[in-house]
């Protein structure tokens, strides 16, 4: 067993602690410190990327790689069983996307952070902490250490938008802040009932001491599970446990409990298990973000710095995604089932709603986040299909748009550098000014839009194929859902080559009151640092996509089946209970 | 029928390895052009046509290998998901006879195309990023033509779309290029919708995107109770579909919005005319020769995908698109704007063709208007070149170099011009002996014959759709001889000496310009397609690409077996058609000259629009002010609607929410205040006060102490006797 994971976690954290003994006047090697946390992170999660085995079968409750399961609190709650909380990471084809994205966009945004003026100490710092949180959070298996890091995020990205941000930065900050704590108390309120429903099979055999007799094998976690279903387990022996894949598992609920598929227990005419879904699926989808809860997004783009755009759209939003996937949906599969309809019409809604807000924008930088939530909307719709082409461009898509989205907000940060304005209608033929920044424009702006060739068009096509394809193969969504999806390609075409048109080409003018401070110079070398691998990795991923869906597809391919399966079982079990 | 053996990898062979670098090539050229093309001497010219005269020589070494001997597949993997029930996603390279053919011509017209550019685009400060555009353009163009499956023609369909909207904006300084190329793009996006619908509908239930494949499994498909059904196992999976007609039917109507939006049909035809703000070679290349036949290239790749219905659809808007197009052609004054509608009119032509089940007549048409549609495009820029020569001498500035209203006479002074405009414009106008003709003629028969099937129950409907054939013979006939007339006959009206636009006193225009313009001319002779150049069926273009050649069931075979039958029969018909296509012409020929010979110089140089028809057929239709006020203005307005939903409802939602809030907060702070810490305080005031009582009566004194407990004795006392 190596620590690769726990070191992908930490190693930024260990970063920040040489930072923080250093003197803050030390501008520069504070810099290079922090750059080096980053690089090692990267390095890290590209080794991980290349050991990670793609062929290896897996599915959400089992085949995870790499796993760290330590005991971190437990003690006895006397006739209630054991209180465990675990220290346990590990990583699958879900996951193993998501840590090679924060790999590399941390590094691109320290190297995007390299003019920041202000306190560069803390700034650092906080960042710092951010990408350990966020690396925790993709890696956490561990319901209670999930929420940790979840939780933690806030904080540095609060301070980061609040201080070093944009002249509205307090409101942003807070509006982002607010609204993240609530969509976490609603999923701290169901990981609360999970507690109390889930036990961890094989602690719970240590406990009875069958492990003595027997060794482990797989017949024990099934015997305990029978006992357990069979109510023979004395109270006292139960091992709760926060455990995901363990929660994955309807055997391992209590009978009884609050949310065991048979619990019968009926709130607002809905069963328990399905509030409880809508719940967690509130909480993720702030993060996604999907309309109607998105309008944090907008505010805290515009207001945020740079780096922290870049950050925010490419591995922030992910989470969003990556929860319904890692925990939602095959830990609720019954609801995700029953609720296909409202979770894919959602997407569906976001993708042609943040459109048309991007087409409305004269804001270059608001216009990039209100098409993030269009982006993020074939997320939902992919996963809601639950067909394999679907679940594996929703996954595609979280991965590509990180990298595009990156490449869209450095490349607004460019001009805003210059001429710290952004309005579309200020400029007008930067093309001729500035050649080279106009073609990197154009790529991220073709990228994002879906053009063959570019990591998103691989993304949409699964994603649209697999929702087109659901009322035939999985039977969950309407066929009239992606029909309107498909027109959000159009709407996207339509926003950015309007931005296009107005902001690069035509004869070269900029508003008058910007003429004086602005230089409008072309792309230096430590944008094209950052313009350049981005961009490379955007074609290479629309070019040779088996690079990534070799290590997601087995995964995607067997939580696809779970969930799909267990979705159905399970949605008759609890829907027979009620009728009863 | 197992779907993964039908996928199965094939092994390349030497003629396929060529194709993939016939098609990497430009891609080549592109990317060296566009990186380092400005430190190249001459900017790298010689590059791009080096290199594309080398793909047209690969190209006809693969078309001497494979045209009418056999056909090269080759296929690999491109990526999969581990699935049961999806097949790998694969890509590969077919190469059979319509291949090699759009191969030739592709990279034929290409070539000459960037010689006559080394001339046109003379000392232009994006010299070499225009050769890099066009190398892109190229790269994309032969993808289209060369991939084996439709999820891969669909990217270089998309790759295609990207090096017009490029090539368009060429000039971006100009605002209206820049509309113009934008608009290029979202209309074609608005086609490439349904396409992807189409893609989408063949793939959920076919699993697979391979052309082959597909064609296999539709050809083993059968008609049973009036649903389509079809058996095949995926990894041991049984898959039995029963599709219903209208589903078919939809899937390929799907597949025709695809061309509709590329190939310029009704009613998305409104981009075309807007693409001419790009250079003319580009207009030349793509916006008439080979891009906008991409369309009826996706037609004849899926023809085995459409249904009867779906044909007939096909068929009708192609008809209308061709009626339109020529009756806007009418009365344009820009140059180029006439050629535009005419290539939309042609288009229109080719995709009627396709409906009515003319398949190889529709091809054959496509490859003859790839020719002298180019020539003439090419000849246009010759004459719109030369005009700004003698405009920039004269220095004058206010007038316009491609108003055909400024021109005339031109014949005297660039006579190689002018020969090569006229044969251009007789194939166009399907004059006997022409290329033009013998294809014309091809499609105006198979419809018939389609008409006539069709009608066979007394419904002589059908008949519209090759009528319309005939009219628009007529109107071609009309607006070619009065757009030559207006430019090479009388007198030259602009205010300036003709001799001016001559490129020296030896040569009309550059030699480099010249050439192409003859050889694509000369190839509109009909003697290249045929040898018997007044019929048809003896084409080697024809025979080689014919539906017999097909070894796969069409959904639409009934109909074609009927249409061929009705066709063999027709010999008379034949006959008649061929006779009246060219009296037609002829008729349409007199009815300009009649019109025009009449006019005098002042009266050609001040022609105005002076009826309702023609300010119509100028503006064409007002599609574009349909379009824009029925589609583009309502989604703005609902763009900026729901960004309004966005700020004054969620957010001022939030906000009041928070500001009520707030007021909570404020209350409970005046009552924890108030009552709760009032309460407290009472307790407190209360015992203070009390602790005062009790502290002023211990004051020391022994004589108050005995007041005190005298009055309580007092108190005592008084209790006793009252109670």
């Amino acid at each position: 067993m190596d620590f690769i994971l726990s070191s992908l976690i930490f190693s930024p954290l260990l970063a920040a602690l040489v930072l923080l003994l250093m003197p803050a006047r030390l501008q520069k090697p504070a810099k290079v410190v922090a750059l080096l946390g980053a690089l090692v992170q990267m390095v890290l999660a590209i080794v991980l990327y290349f050991r990670f085995d793609g062929t290896a079968a897996a599915n959400g409750q089992q085949g995870y790689q790499f796993v760290e399961k330590l005991n971190w609190i437990g003690f006895s709650l006397g006739s209630l069983g054991r209180f465990q909380i675990e220290y346990f990471v590990g990583v699958d084809g879900i996951s193993i996307s998501m840590v090679l994205l924060t790999g590399i966009i941390g590094v691109i945004g320290v190297i995007s952070s390299w003019t920041i003026k202000k306190n560069v100490k803390g700034y650092f710092l906080l960042y710092l902490l951010l990408l350990t949180s966020v690396m925790g959070c993709f890696l956490a298996l561990d319901f209670f250490l999930f929420y940790l890091f979840f939780e933690f995020m806030l904080l540095p990205m609060y301070f980061l938008i609040g201080i070093w941000g944009g002249p509205k930065r307090e409101y942003a900050a807070i509006k982002f802040f607010i609204y993240t704590l609530v969509g976490s108390l609603f999923i701290l309120i169901v990981m609360i009932g999970l507690y109390t429903s889930v036990i961890d099979p094989l602690a719970t055999a240590a406990q009875l001491g069958m492990l003595q007799t027997s060794g482990i094998n797989p017949d024990t976690i099934l015997q305990v599970q029978q006992s357990l279903q069979q109510n023979v387990i004395e109270g006292a022996d139960l091992v709760r446990t926060f455990s995901i894949p363990a929660m994955m598992d309807p055997a391992n609920f209590i009978p009884g409990s609050l949310l065991h598929v048979f619990s019968g227990t009926v709130l607002w005419d809905l069963p328990i298990r399905f509030i409880a879904f809508l719940l967690l699926f509130a909480g993720f989808a702030i993060k996604v973000p999907s309309v109607p809860v998105h309008t944090w997004l907008p505010d805290a783009h515009v207001e945020a710095p740079t780096p922290i755009s870049v950050l925010l759209a490419a591995i922030l939003l992910k989470v969003g995604g990556y929860g319904l996937i890692r925990i939602v949906y095959p830990i609720f599969p019954d609801a995700g089932a029953y609720f296909a309809v409202l979770v894919g019409g959602l997407g569906v809604l976001s993708i042609i709603y943040g459109a048309l807000c991007a087409l409305a924008m004269n804001d270059l930088k608001k216009l990039i986040a209100y098409s993030s939530v269009s982006h993020m909307g074939f997320v939902l719709l992919g996963l809601a299909s639950l067909t394999s082409e679907g679940v594996n461009g929703a996954i595609y898509m979280m991965f590509s748009h990180g990298i595009i989205s990156a490449m869209l907000f450095l490349v607004v940060g460019v001009i805003y550098d210059r001429a710290h304005d952004r309005m579309i209608l200020n400029f007008r033929g930067l093309a001729k000014r500035m050649p080279a920044y106009t073609t990197f424009v154009v790529i991220a702006f073709f990228a994002s839009l879906g053009l063959p060739g570019f990591s998103g068009f691989i993304a949409e096509l699964l994603v649209l194929v697999g929702g087109f394809s659901s009322p035939d193969i999985t039977g969950l969504l309407p066929r009239w859902l992606t029909i309107v999806a498909v027109f959000g390609l159009l709407l996207a075409a339509a926003y950015y080559l309007w931005a296009l048109q107005r902001m690069f080409f035509g004869k070269y003018w900029i508003f008058p009151e910007l003429r004086e401070k602005a230089t409008m110079s072309d792309l230096n070398r430590r944008e094209y640092l950052m313009l350049v691998p981005l961009a490379i990795l955007a074609f290479l991923f629309g070019i040779f996509p088996h690079l990534l869906l070799d290590k997601i597809g087995m995964t995607a391919q067997g939580f696809t089946e779970l969930v799909l399966r267990s979705g159905q079982e399970q949605l008759n079990m609890v829907l027979s209970t009620i009728i009863k | 029928m197992e779907l993964t053996q039908l996928l199965k990898p094939l092994a390349g062979t030497p003629q396929t390895t060529t194709a993939l670098v016939v098609l990497l090539l430009p891609l080549l050229a592109f990317m060296v052009l566009f990186s380092f093309g400005k430190r190249l001497p001459r900017r790298g010219d010689w590059l791009a046509i080096g290199i594309s005269a080398i793909t047209f020589a690969l190209s006809v070494y693969l078309f001497t290998q494979t045209w009418n001997t056999a056909t090269y597949h080759t296929r690999t993997v491109w990526f999969s998901l581990p699935s049961i029930i999806v097949s790998d996603f694969t890509a590969g390279i077919l190469l059979d006879n319509l291949t090699v053919l759009m191969l030739v011509i592709v990279t034929f017209i290409s070539t000459l195309v960037q010689l006559f550019s080394v001339g046109y685009m003379h000392g232009d400060t994006g010299y070499h990023r225009y050769f890099a555009y066009l190398g892109l353009f190229t790269f994309s163009m032969l993808g289209i033509v060369l991939v084996d499956n439709l999820l891969l023609l669909f990217i270089f369909w998309e790759l295609v779309g990207l090096s017009s909207y490029l090539l368009i904006g060429f000039w971006f300084e100009r605002p209206a290029v820049v509309a113009a190329n934008k608009k290029a793009f979202l209309v074609n996006r608005v086609g490439d919708i349904g396409l992807l619908l189409g893609l989408f509908a063949l793939y959920t239930y076919f699993r697979t995107f391979d052309l082959e494949a597909l064609r296999t499994l539709i050809g083993s498909g059968e008609w049973l109770n009036n649903n389509f059904i079809v058996t095949y196992s995926l990894n041991g999976e049984p898959w039995l579909l029963e599709l219903s007609p209208l589903l078919l039917t939809l899937a390929g109507l799907g597949l025709f919005m695809g061309c509709v939006g590329k190939s310029a049909q009704f009613p998305l035809q409104i981009w075309l005319p807007d693409a001419m703000q790009g250079p003319t070679p580009v207009s030349s290349l793509i916006h008439a020769a080979t891009m906008v036949a991409a369309g009826v290239y996706l037609l004849a790749r899926c023809y085995a995908f459409f249904t009867p219905d779906a044909l007939t659809i096909i068929a009708i808007v192609g008809a209308i698109t061709a009626l339109l197009g020529a009756l806007a052609a009418l009365n344009q004054f820009d140059i180029k704007a006439v050629l535009a509608f005419s290539t939309i009119s042609q288009l229109g032509y080719m995709v009627m063709g396709m409906g009515t089940g003319a398949y190889d007549a529709s091809l054959f048409h496509l490859t003859t208007h790839a020719f002298f549609k180019a020539a003439l495009f090419l000849n246009a820029g010759i004459i719109i070149h030369a005009m700004h020569r003698g405009l920039h001498h004269a220095h004058l500035e206010n007038i316009d170099p491609q108003d055909i209203r400024n021109m005339g006479g031109l014949r005297k002074t660039m006579p190689f011009t002018f020969y090569s405009y006229l044969l251009a414009t007789a194939a166009l106008a399907g004059i006997p002996l022409t290329s033009g003709f013998l294809s014309k003629d091809a499609i105006l028969s198979v419809s018939w014959a389609w008409a006539q099937t069709m009608s066979a129950n007394g419904n002589l409907v059908y008949f519209i759709v090759p009528i319309t054939g005939f009219v628009v013979v007529v109107l071609t006939a009309y607006y070619m001889t009065r757009h030559m007339w207006f430019m090479f006959f009388g007198n030259f009206r602009a205010p300036f000496n003709v001799t001016q636009i001559r490129f020296s006193a030896k040569l009309e225009t550059e030699r480099v310009m010249l050439v192409p313009v003859i050889v694509l001319a000369l190839l509109s002779l009909g003697i290249f397609f045929s040898l018997n150049p007044l019929s048809f069926s003896g084409s080697w273009v024809v025979n080689g690409i014919g539906l017999e050649n097909f070894s796969f069931g069409l959904l639409a075979d009934n109909l074609m077996q009927a249409i061929t039958i009705q066709d063999n029969g027709n010999h008379l018909v034949h006959i008649v058609i061929g006779v009246a296509s060219a009296l037609l012409a002829a008729v349409g020929i007199a009815i300009a000259l009649i019109k025009y010979n009449r006019k005098t110089s002042e009266q050609l140089a001040g022609e105005q629009l002076n009826s309702t028809f023609a300010r119509l057929s100028y503006n064409h239709f007002y599609l574009d002010t349909f379009f824009n006020t029925s589609f583009v203005k309502p989604v703005l307005w609902t763009a900026t609607t729901l960004y309004r939903v966005d700020k004054r409802i969620i957010d001022y939602t939030l906000n009041y929410g928070s500001k009520w809030l707030v007021v909570l907060s404020k209350m409970v702070s005046w009552f924890d205040r108030l009552v709760v810490d009032g309460s407290v305080w009472l307790v407190g005031a209360l015992s203070k006060v009390f602790g005062m009582l009790g502290r002023n009566l211990q004051n020391g004194k022994v004589q108050s102490y005995y007041a005190y407990s005298l009055f309580g004795f007092i108190l005592v006392i008084l209790y006793i006797v009252l109670f």
